[in-house]
């Protein structure tokens, strides 16, 4: 697809989503997917995003995040919601105890908390089909049980742009949906997105040194890649020809067979 | 160009491993990922498969089979792909449909050793029903039956009656192995009584056709920015241009395109696709249908639709909801005039009093009001899905209606 035609979608999903759930957010990473769909979520809504965007602070992102993070929120205006599992962060929970347990407790379980404790209906997620083989069976409405378990082995049908949002009671029950705007989207679609809109990222993505990180996650579990892409022009040349994976300095994913899976059953991005 | 190709057919004759093929043959898989499928077919003391660039389920993995659809990317010299792998077996229907509800052409595998099977027939029906009007079909496990070009052609023979029978023009044949990369990216020495093209040939030949329709621009829903109502919306078929007399149905409001918004500034048009805000300065609403004086989008109260059944049953006489476009309307189901085996696309029962899962149906439904189309004339708004207690159980398409 086209950017245009890759664009027109994703704004029809975020208006899709804004219009059947009463109570949604936006999950922001400060990377440079989320930080697109919020691109677009401002475009969809002319300016102003009209629903909190929620930031998972597990302690352990890089200096670069942060500053990047209020940087942008203060320029785009942003409903800022910072969540953090400060239970387990006092108990020092971190990638030492094992990464599924350090995903687990930083990440789904502070986005869990962040949940109940505001009652989203709906999460808008920068997730996209060719990042990882199990993001590539997600739907772009997909529900969440009570427990944020993902039954993969029962998805909605989902036809057209027919998508499944039972909205009514969602928030009392603690069910929610999450919603996907560029599912659709390869990592080339969004750098060139990036750099056709203008759209500012993080400058961990351009190389120092011979080293760039192409997916950014906490700092102990993600490795730069090597890379003298200082451009974003750079960054499209080297991913038309590269044949290494996106997520291949991303730790969690690789710890064991299906951990991605296991990871996502529970609720994790 | 874009063309979005699904691949069908019955459980085990080889989809996920054509669609491993395609990627692995035109250089699209990274070699990071070929890497974790041997680790894990060692891991599982299982033979490296293609298939397992797909199934990326772990249950899928140990029951050897697909459950889920799913879409990835590739490039032909020629055209961008999105290629979609459906699960062959009757209990995933439902994710082969949504698997196969963006599809501009299908790809129907068959084994040269097994030929049709249940799913072959009822993929193809559902098929039809979606509008797909071109089918290649590759016969598979060409391997298995020693290349011979006498089994190809039985096949082709019992393939061609099927495609008849659902009203398909003759499809068109390529004899493959994808197991072996025969005749699908690469040309097979192996076969050479065959002289057609090879499947990435075939598919590099399609057109993705554009017909010019009349403007429908389906509501979304109304900001207020900056003290300005923005309704936004789609333009779900032809073109949009400020200062064109519009109608919007069912709300029967009659106005003129003010301003075309985005929030980059103002547009003189936009074209089918196209998600921008208009200004309108009356008040319509989420489910409403614009369309140009000349021709306008014309509400109903009653239509004819076939539709697939994924839930477990549907009585006449029952409510439920209806969505088409952005429109959600309840609706009764005050007829089903024939229920049709989705096997065999046969009328098995007229007037039937309810029909079960898996069936398809001719059915009168009797609406509120709502802005449809004929599915032969715009496809966008002449389809349909059935939901009752806010779980999508059905789809369908228009076939009729009195406007």
């Amino acid at each position: 697809m086209g950017l245009k035609e890759l664009e027109n979608k994703s704004i029809y999903i975020i208006r899709e989503a804004y219009a059947e759930f009463e109570n949604p957010a936006v999950l922001w990473s400060t990377g440079k997917d989320s930080t697109t769909v919020l691109a677009l979520c401002r475009k969809a809504f002319f300016g102003k995003i009209p629903f909190p965007v929620i930031h998972i602070d597990t302690g352990y992102k890089f200096k670069q995040m942060y500053e990047f993070r209020d940087r942008i929120a203060d320029e785009w205006g942003l409903d800022l919601i910072i969540a953090r599992n400060e239970e387990a962060m006092n108990a020092g929970v971190g990638p030492g105890d094992g990464k599924f347990e350090c995903c687990t407790k930083l990440k789904t379980e502070a986005l869990m908390q962040c949940l109940n404790k505001h009652g989203f209906d709906a999460l808008l997620l920068a997730i996209r089909r060719d990042e990882h083989g199990i993001r590539a069976k997600e739907r772009v409405f997909s529900p969440r049980d009570e427990e944020f378990r993902w039954n993969y082995r029962d998805q909605p049908l989902e036809m057209w742009d027919q998508y499944q949002a039972q909205s009514e009671g969602q928030s009392e029950t603690g069910i929610h949906t999450r919603v996907h705007p560029i599912l659709h989207w390869r990592e080339l679609d969004v750098w060139e997105y990036i750099k056709q809109e203008n759209i500012p990222v993080n400058p961990l993505y351009f190389a120092r040194d011979g080293k760039r990180y192409r997916s950014l996650g906490c700092e102990p579990c993600t490795s730069p890649i090597d890379s003298n892409a200082k451009t974003i022009d750079e960054i499209v040349e080297e991913l038309r020809t590269t044949k290494i994976a996106e997520r291949a300095g991303r730790a969690q994913d690789k710890e064991k067979a299906f951990m991605m899976q296991k990871l996502r059953a529970l609720g994790y991005m | 160009m874009n063309v979005n190709v699904v691949l069908v057919g019955h459980v085990d004759h080889g989809k996920s491993t054509m669609i491993g093929r395609l990627l692995y043959d035109s250089e699209s898989i990274k070699d990071e990922r070929v890497e974790e499928i041997q680790k894990l077919a060692e891991e599982y003391k299982r033979r490296f498969e293609f298939a397992y660039f797909l199934d990326s389920f772990e249950d899928e993995l140990k029951e050897e089979r697909t459950i889920d659809t799913v879409s990835l990317m590739f490039k032909s010299e020629k055209n961008y792909y999105t290629i979609t792998d459906v699960p062959g077996h009757k209990e995933f229907i439902k994710n082969m449909l949504t698997g196969a509800s963006h599809a501009h052409v299908a790809v129907l595998v068959v084994s040269a050793e097994e030929g049709v099977q249940e799913q072959t027939r009822r993929h193809l029906f559902l098929l039809k029903m979606l509008g797909i009007k071109e089918v290649f079909v590759a016969v598979n496990k060409m391997d298995a039956v020693d290349y011979k070009k006498e089994r190809f052609e039985n096949v082709k023979a019992e393939i061609n009656e099927v495609l008849s029978s659902f009203g398909y023009p003759t499809g068109h044949f390529i004899p493959v192995s994808a197991m072996e990369g025969d005749n699908i990216y690469r040309r097979s020495e192996r076969m050479e009584w065959y002289e057609g093209p090879t499947l990435i040939e075939a598919l590099d030949g399609v057109t993705v056709e554009g017909k010019e329709k009349p403007l429908r621009f389906v509501v979304q829903d109304v900001y207020e920015v900056e003290g300005e109502k923005i309704v936004v919306g789609r333009v779900e078929s032809g073109i949009l241009r400020r200062g064109d007399g519009v109608i919007f149905e069912p709300s029967g409001i009659r106005t003129k395109i003010e301003g075309i918004r985005v929030f980059e500034g103002e547009l003189e048009e936009a074209t089918t696709g196209d998600c921008v805000g208009i200004l309108i300065g009356e008040e319509v609403k989420r489910g409403d249908v614009g369309g140009t004086v000349e021709k306008p989008p014309k509400p109903v109260e009653e239509f004819l639709g076939e539709a697939v059944l994924l839930g477990k049953n549907l009585k006449k006489g029952e409510q439920i909801e209806l969505r088409c476009g952005t429109a959600k309307v309840r609706c009764e189901i005050k007829e089903i005039k024939e229920k049709i085996d989705s096997e065999t696309g046969e009328v098995v029962e007229r007037n039937p009093d309810e029909i079960n899962e898996h069936d398809a149906a001719t059915i009168v439904f009797a609406t509120e009001p709502l802005v449809i189309e004929k599915f032969a004339e715009i496809p966008e708004l002449g389809r349909f899905v059935l939901v009752k207690n806010g779980r999508n159980i059905g789809a369908g398409v228009v076939l009729d209606a009195n406007f």
